[in-house]
């Protein structure tokens, strides 16, 4: 961590770094990844201990850690020299940053998790604020710092994007408020009063450090929740008061993209040219198809199953998913009412389509869909266009079932470059399958994207 | 006989506006531009088309062209034109480039060029315009439309509009509805703050094509690869700096939000952004820290046949080529976090323990400072707040590789006042 005492500019901008505050040096403390200036008189950065600690806050809800990490996407073909990356350490293909889960860990399993990100991020929720019985979400944000890149003193934050009239303070975005740097940490807190899909991601540098990885899904439960009056199960969307958000099954469906090079770039201390930007693999939950479809690792976040070093352990057979633990296979039971939520944090549209089953679009950026006086504008689709930085809650209703077995209908991006890993007539990238069983087969759902079988 | 009465409006007109350029423009918000000449409900634009250079965010200036009010130099991007509902409005365009040129006004109906239906112009069989030209080099057309429908509104180059959209011929057209300039529609929930009425152009530029033009070579669509992208014609963070910054001669056009915070008696109307995308796809615009109310596009408000409420929140604006979204926005803190008597329920960790944004005042609460440790630069003036909106396509925040620029604004949020803020 004595990288973080460095008073140097920010890397890669040291061509302006002498000539006082000039346009470019301002943008370089835009960029956020250090706001201290070339002054003369500055003698260094003073890293001073908390005078109290965070106890005088109670223990966060959740615990997440920034760090770099190496996940898997297929090897072949190849795109020479950028993927699988030389440095990759089997049986991994591609430099992240990403997050962590770190709630609960002791002080040295949690250090133990630098060069151990996952991606996508920790997939988290969190039930409405109820003024009521008011309890603050307190999400707390250590840096562990990026092994692969010693020279980086990168700082992250955790920007809740979508969260509506915050204070700078707990925003996130590091130019109007403030970032950590490595090996401290910062507490944000929410009370989160809109149900719905959002996302969340570092803000620090985002076109990288979004791009690298760091970047995953959240949801707010309405508090109409538990009621069974509207609908059988109980859970829905929102607060819709007629049940029309209510659903039996639930699947995060987080988009996300990699370009091999700007990975291969940031594990070789290399720069992208981002107006160069493309896709090379599209993801769906941090996987691609057929990983897509793999089980689950450890995805709840209040109860974490790791291992005695706090380390994630790999879903059952598939070593090189260790740190990719959301599945994206959907499990159903004819005539459940099966509910998909969907963020894009790619930087290019998908268009998603659930091929022979009609989704109903019932919430966007976490917002149901209802006009100002209350009319219902809502729609049914095959194909949803999702724009980066949207949310989608969709609602379907498994078909009846034909059997023997299960029924599979496929979801995928219908652009097909997206739902391709680059492989000439193999199906791939942003698609899953939905398989629709006989009644009762599914088990209830433990957690989100919970297989139940 | 038309030839005469163009020309002598064309005198008038010319002579006002070099009045009205004699006002200073409001250093945040949108600079109408309004008619001059004509009459009351029949206002008369002079829209000149001029070459000229930018400046962008890397450090480069990329050639342009452009339209420019009257006699007025080159500016990137065209001027504001403001009319009100039911004008008849006329724009006369001068051309000086060496191309033949044009105005189309999509989202109007029934335009005249030269005083008959504005159709497309054909060689043979080849169609060379979408509208009726003014030749290169001294032609001029005249457009008219009478402005039907309140909303904002594009207007831009009709020939080789591959060309010259990309080169800069564009401007936004914004029709007040018959309720009043503080409306977007005519609809009583379309109310906004008139100080907190902004303009979100955005567009893109691959630099390699407006060299060729430049050299007088062929701006070629098949190697066409943009490299920059910009609101209001400029890239963060010249994107904050007031309208008319004197550093930024032709670009006129800041972006930054100055608003209070919403609510209470003083402040019962939200602000309203005009979104404009002139590029070649989709631009997702992520404003944070307040969702958006869509009340309107394409200058057509979402109200339902019966009437309906089909406005909708969101918080990203992902706007179509060539579409307008109007979207009325309000900030205000939640949770209304005070230092005394409401602090923020987290211990605040010690500032030489966090990296700190340029733009942060070293409190978390509005109107408050704190002392930056030594060393520390600040650019914030009083305890206000800024809160980032930018393009959610985050390889176009950049301006040929230099990161964090492009089309990023702030929304500011100024302290109740009293304040310090001056």
């Amino acid at each position: 961590m004595s990288e973080n005492v460095n008073p140097q500019p920010p890397r890669r901008r040291s061509a302006f770094a002498t000539r006082g505050f000039t346009r470019r040096r301002f943008l370089g403390l835009a960029g956020g990844a250090v706001a201290v200036a070339g002054g003369v008189s500055w003698a260094g950065k003073v890293l001073v201990p908390e005078p109290v600690a965070y106890a005088a806050s109670g223990d966060p809800d959740l615990y997440l850690a920034g760090t770099d990490g190496w996940i898997h996407l297929p090897e072949t073909p190849a795109i020479p020299p950028y993927h699988p990356d030389v440095l990759a350490p089997a049986p991994f293909t591609t430099y992240i940053f990403g997050f962590r889960n770190v709630t609960g860990m002791t002080a040295l399993q949690k250090v133990g998790q630098k060069n151990k990100a996952q991606h996508s991020a920790p997939l988290f929720w969190v039930k409405q604020f109820d003024p009521a019985h008011p309890v603050d979400f307190k999400v707390q944000l250590t840096n562990l710092g990026l092994q692969g890149r010693p020279d980086l003193f990168d700082a992250h934050t955790l920007h809740w994007h979508g969260f509506r009239n915050v204070i700078p303070f707990f925003d996130g975005e590091p130019t109007g408020s403030v970032a950590v740097p490595s090996g401290r940490d910062f507490t944000y807190v929410y009370r989160p009063r809109d149900p719905g899909t959002y996302m969340y991601h570092c803000h620090v540098e985002d076109v990288e450090h979004v791009h690298m990885g760091m970047t995953g899904l959240v949801f707010v439960r309405p508090l109409q929740d538990g009621n069974t009056s509207l609908y059988r199960s109980g859970t829905y969307l929102y607060n819709d008061g007629d049940g029309s958000t209510g659903f039996d099954r639930e699947f995060s469906m987080f988009l996300s993209e990699v370009w091999a090079e700007a990975h291969w770039a940031d594990a070789h201390i290399q720069l992208p040219e981002w107006s160069d930007y493309h896709a090379d693999f599209s993801l769906l939950n941090g996987r691609v198809y057929p990983d897509t479809i793999a089980p689950n690792g450890s995805v709840d976040p209040f109860h974490p199953v790791r291992d005695p070093n706090g380390d994630l352990i790999p879903p059952t057979g598939r070593p090189d998913l260790q740190y990719q633990p959301l599945s994206s296979l959907v499990t159903c039971n004819a005539g459940d009412r099966v509910a998909l939520r969907f963020a894009n944090l790619g930087f290019r549209e998908q268009a998603m389509t659930l091929s022979g089953i009609r989704m109903r679009v019932l919430g966007r950026d976490a917002t149901p869909m209802r006009g100002r006086d209350g009319t219902d504008t809502s729609y049914e689709t095959e194909t949803l266009d999702i724009g980066p930085g949207e949310s989608y809650d969709v609602i379907f209703e498994a078909p009846d079932h034909q059997g023997p077995g299960f029924d599979t209908y496929l979801l995928y991006n219908r652009n097909y470059t997206r739902s391709n890993n680059l492989a000439p007539g193999s199906f791939g990238g942003q698609a899953t399958e939905v398989r629709v069983y006989a009644a009762n087969t599914v088990q209830q759902q433990q957690y989100p994207n919970d297989w139940g079988i | 006989m038309l030839a005469v009465t163009l020309l002598s409006l064309l005198g008038a007109t010319l002579t006002g506006a070099a009045q009205a350029t004699a006002t200073p423009p409001p250093a945040v918000g949108i600079v109408c531009t309004t008619g001059a000449g004509g009459v009351s409900a029949s206002p008369i634009f002079n829209l000149t088309t001029h070459t000229g250079y930018i400046s962008l965010p890397d450090g480069n200036t990329t050639f342009m062209w452009g339209f420019s009010n009257g006699a007025d130099d080159f500016q990137h991007p065209g001027p504001v034109l403001c009319v009100n509902e039911g004008d008849t409005v006329t724009v006369i365009l001068h051309n000086t480039l060496p191309d033949a040129t044009s105005v189309v006004f999509p989202g109007q109906e029934n335009v005249l060029a030269d005083g008959v239906p504005s159709q497309p112009e054909v060689s043979g069989a080849t169609m060379t315009s979408l509208a009726g030209t003014a030749a290169a080099a001294g032609g001029s057309a005249t457009y008219t439309f009478t402005a039907t429908r309140p909303g904002t509104f594009l207007y831009e180059s009709g020939t080789n509009p591959e060309k010259q959209v990309r080169m800069g011929l564009f401007g936004a057209l914004i029709v007040r509805p018959t309720l009043g300039a503080n409306h977007a529609y005519d609809d009583p929930t379309s109310r906004f703050t008139p100080n907190e009425e902004f303009m979100v152009l955005l567009s893109e530029i691959d630099p390699y094509q407006h060299q060729a033009v430049e050299n007088g070579a062929t701006f070629n669509m098949n190697t066409y690869h943009p490299r920059y992208w910009l609101i209001n014609g400029r890239g963060f963070p010249d994107s904050i700096a007031d309208n008319g910054a004197a550093w930024l001669p032709n670009q006129p056009y800041g972006s930054l939000a100055s608003v209070s915070p919403f609510g209470g008696a003083a402040h019962p109307y939200p602000g309203l952004a005009r979104y404009l995308n002139v590029g070649t796809e989709d631009y997702p615009f992520h404003p944070h820290g307040n969702n958006g109310l869509v009340i309107g596009r394409d200058g057509r408000p979402l109200t339902g046949s019966g009437g309906q409420d089909l406005s909708m929140e969101k918080f990203a604006i992902n706007i179509g080529p060539g579409q307008t979204w109007d979207v009325l926005f309000k900030w205000f803190d939640a949770e209304g976090y005070n230092p005394t008597t409401n602090p923020v329920p987290v211990t605040v960790p010690s500032l030489a323990n966090e990296v700190i944004g340029v733009f942060y005042s070293g409190s978390p609460y509005l109107g408050s400072r704190e002392t930056l440790p030594p060393g520390t630069q600040s650019k914030n003036q009083c305890g206000e707040y800024y809160i980032i909106s930018h393009n959610h396509a985050l390889f176009q925040i950049t301006s040929w590789g230099t990161n964090m620029t492009g089309p990023i604004t702030y929304m500011r949020i100024n302290p109740p006042t009293p304040n310090s803020c001056g």
